[in-house]
């Protein structure tokens, strides 16, 4: 555990100068994320503007919905989502076979070797949206919750994240994996609203998709309900299970799919 | 002590073949049509600690497979292979940990980073003492000569003094086994002679064994007193290099160059292989050396002349030839 704390210190360490020796890119890519969360800002005022209320979430615990969202969306992005998306590439070119070599788990080495720091004050915007909305709302998080909500938070991260890694298995069949942003797409824009939005029958089969089998619309739900809405013992403990169901699921097929990888010519 | 063992070790690859054109594509959408390649067969083979092996054959010939299955990055169709005591494609991390590949087309540093910022990370990832780490950078920035060049980034330094610190971060953490593959390819001559003398004082201060494969006479003659040849993947040599040029290579390539045209019929009892403008191209047979230099210093305004091997696929390639004439 240590040795790989101290490992992925080193990656975050590398990535960042990395990083800083293409300055203007990466405060380029800073600026892009602020643009970004700008709109995402506006849309919801803009909502809320004509609306006190969507699918049963008033502004400021949608407020706190959205900057959840938003920390969620940083932490793949920062930790997991460059490298898988790089993975691919390393299975097409071959250089996978430096990756399997080392004397490290090939999962951890491969989905964490990369940080890309441009993405990371996502996360610090997002807690700092979250206890903004916390403020409004007027009524601070019990201290007891939060512990709980950080652990719920983190099954939501570790269930993204096992969606993107079996995704990410894909590339050793498929080779070429540009898809793979499409359905991560797909994936990140279920997360992004809150479940009761699907509520309507029309909208059933989404719901059951995505909240019982590939249950993206719970990885960020579940943790805000538990800390703004009346506690849901159920889905919670669901979003417990699954979280590390996924992880196991997504490991072994990870794994898996290594066995089929061929490796490019010299 | 036998640190590479094979037994009848084979891989067949299952190729998809694609024909060619718009229609073509559109028919495999439905109907993929498959090949099973025979990339490499009944490998058998003993290597023993301290050795220098040159894993020779022609592109396709089936090395590059034969060196994956070793590391442990490919399973094997049939037949088994022990290295350093481990089945390598069951990677476990104490085999990952004693030995290294590295591929002359290929980097494992960090491209935008210095090498010394590489050499930290193998030190974390190989758990290397930092006392001894601290030892082995020494020791090897000296050997390959390259203490100026630990603080540039990677993709400033030329192909040359990139694949030297290669060389050095996989042997940071005292690999037992170096495979390489094709460790020499694109370098000029001066780098080339470097990294031959930086392998063979590694082999010789820590007994280090090495297979390597190449496409340069150089890298064997050089470093390897045994050679392995491979063609169609099937072995078809292993013995001493001496061997193989004592039977297979009896001719030398001679390149003259004139100031003018290449005079007139003054070569035509040697095989010509190219006349352009004023340079002549000859094969000879080593015995008939002395009479082409005979003849040549009977010429005026010679430019320049050099006497090759043949290359070295040539000589594989009679030797395939020859053992496939003796099989049938």
């Amino acid at each position: 555990m240590l040795r790989h704390l101290r490992l992925m210190f080193c990656f975050a360490k590398f990535s960042l100068l990395g990083e800083l020796a293409f300055r203007s890119n990466f405060l380029l890519k800073i600026l892009v994320e602020l643009i970004w969360l700008g709109i995402l800002l506006t849309f919801f005022k803009t909502i809320f503007g004509k609306s006190s209320n969507v699918a049963g979430w008033n502004e400021h615990e949608f407020l706190f919905f959205v900057g959840a969202y938003y920390a969620l969306e940083g932490f793949v992005e920062t930790f997991f989502l460059e490298n898988c998306v790089e993975f691919s590439e390393l299975v097409r070119s071959g250089n996978l076979d430096f990756c399997l070599l080392k004397p490290i788990d090939p999962q951890f080495f491969i989905t964490l070797r990369r940080v890309d720091w441009s993405t990371a004050p996502k996360i610090l915007l997002g807690f700092i949206m979250i206890s903004f909305a916390m403020y409004e709302i007027g009524k601070p998080l019990e201290l007891w919750k939060v512990p709980l909500f950080l652990i719920l938070f983190l099954c939501g991260c570790s269930l993204a994240y096992s969606f993107l890694l079996l995704l990410t298995a894909l590339s050793v069949w498929m080779i070429r994996n540009q898809s793979l942003m499409e359905v991560w797409w797909l994936f990140t824009n279920l997360m992004r609203y809150p479940r009761q939005i699907y509520d309507s029958e029309w909208a059933l089969p989404i719901r059951m998709v995505f909240g019982f089998i590939i249950p993206a619309l719970l990885a960020v739900s579940i943790p805000v309900e538990f800390a703004v809405k009346e506690i849901n013992i159920e889905f919670t403990l669901f979003l417990f299970v699954i979280a590390v169901v996924y992880f196991k699921l997504s490991r072994m097929f990870f794994n898996y799919s290594l066995k089929y990888y061929r490796s490019a010519s010299s | 002590m036998i640190v590479i063992k094979t037994n009848n070790l084979s891989k067949q690859f299952r190729v998809y073949e694609k024909p060619a054109g718009l229609i073509g594509s559109l028919k495999s959408l439905f109907n993929n049509k498959f090949k099973e390649i025979h990339a490499v067969e009944n490998i058998n083979l003993e290597i023993h600690e301290g050795e220098i092996v040159g894993f020779l054959g022609p592109n396709g010939a089936g090395k590059t497979t034969t060196l994956k299955m070793l590391s442990g990055l490919l399973f094997p169709t049939n037949g088994n292979a022990t290295v350093l005591g481990y089945v390598p494609w069951e990677r476990p991390v104490e085999f990952r940990k004693a030995f290294s590949l590295v591929m002359g087309q290929k980097s494992q540093l960090w491209w935008d980073l210095p090498a010394s910022d590489s050499f930290e990370l193998h030190k974390e990832i190989y758990k290397i003492d930092p006392v001894k780490f601290k030892k082995n950078v020494g020791e090897l920035t000296e050997i390959f000569q390259v203490a100026n060049l630990l603080n540039k980034p990677v993709r400033e330094l030329s192909l040359g003094e990139r694949m030297k610190l290669e060389l050095i971060a996989s042997l940071l953490h005292d690999p037992k086994l170096l495979l390489l593959d094709e460790p020499t390819i694109g370098l000029d001559v001066v780098a080339q002679s470097a990294m031959h003398r930086c392998l063979y004082e590694f082999n010789q201060t820590r007994k280090i064994t090495i297979l390597l494969t190449s496409h340069y006479m150089r890298d064997v003659e050089t470093l390897c007193s045994r050679i392995l040849v491979i063609s169609g993947g099937k072995m078809v040599y292993d013995g001493q290099l001496q061997g193989l040029k004592d039977e297979f290579g009896k001719e030398k390539l001679i390149k003259i160059q004139f100031k003018n045209l290449v005079p007139d019929q003054v070569f035509s009892k040697f095989e010509q292989l190219e006349i352009t403008g004023g340079i002549v191209r000859l094969r000879v047979s080593k015995n008939d050396v002395p009479s082409v230099l005979a003849v040549v210093s009977q010429c005026e305004e010679v430019l320049d002349i050099s006497i090759e091997d043949p290359p070295i696929e040539e000589v594989i390639e009679k030797l395939f030839v020859s053992h496939r004439s003796k099989s049938l």
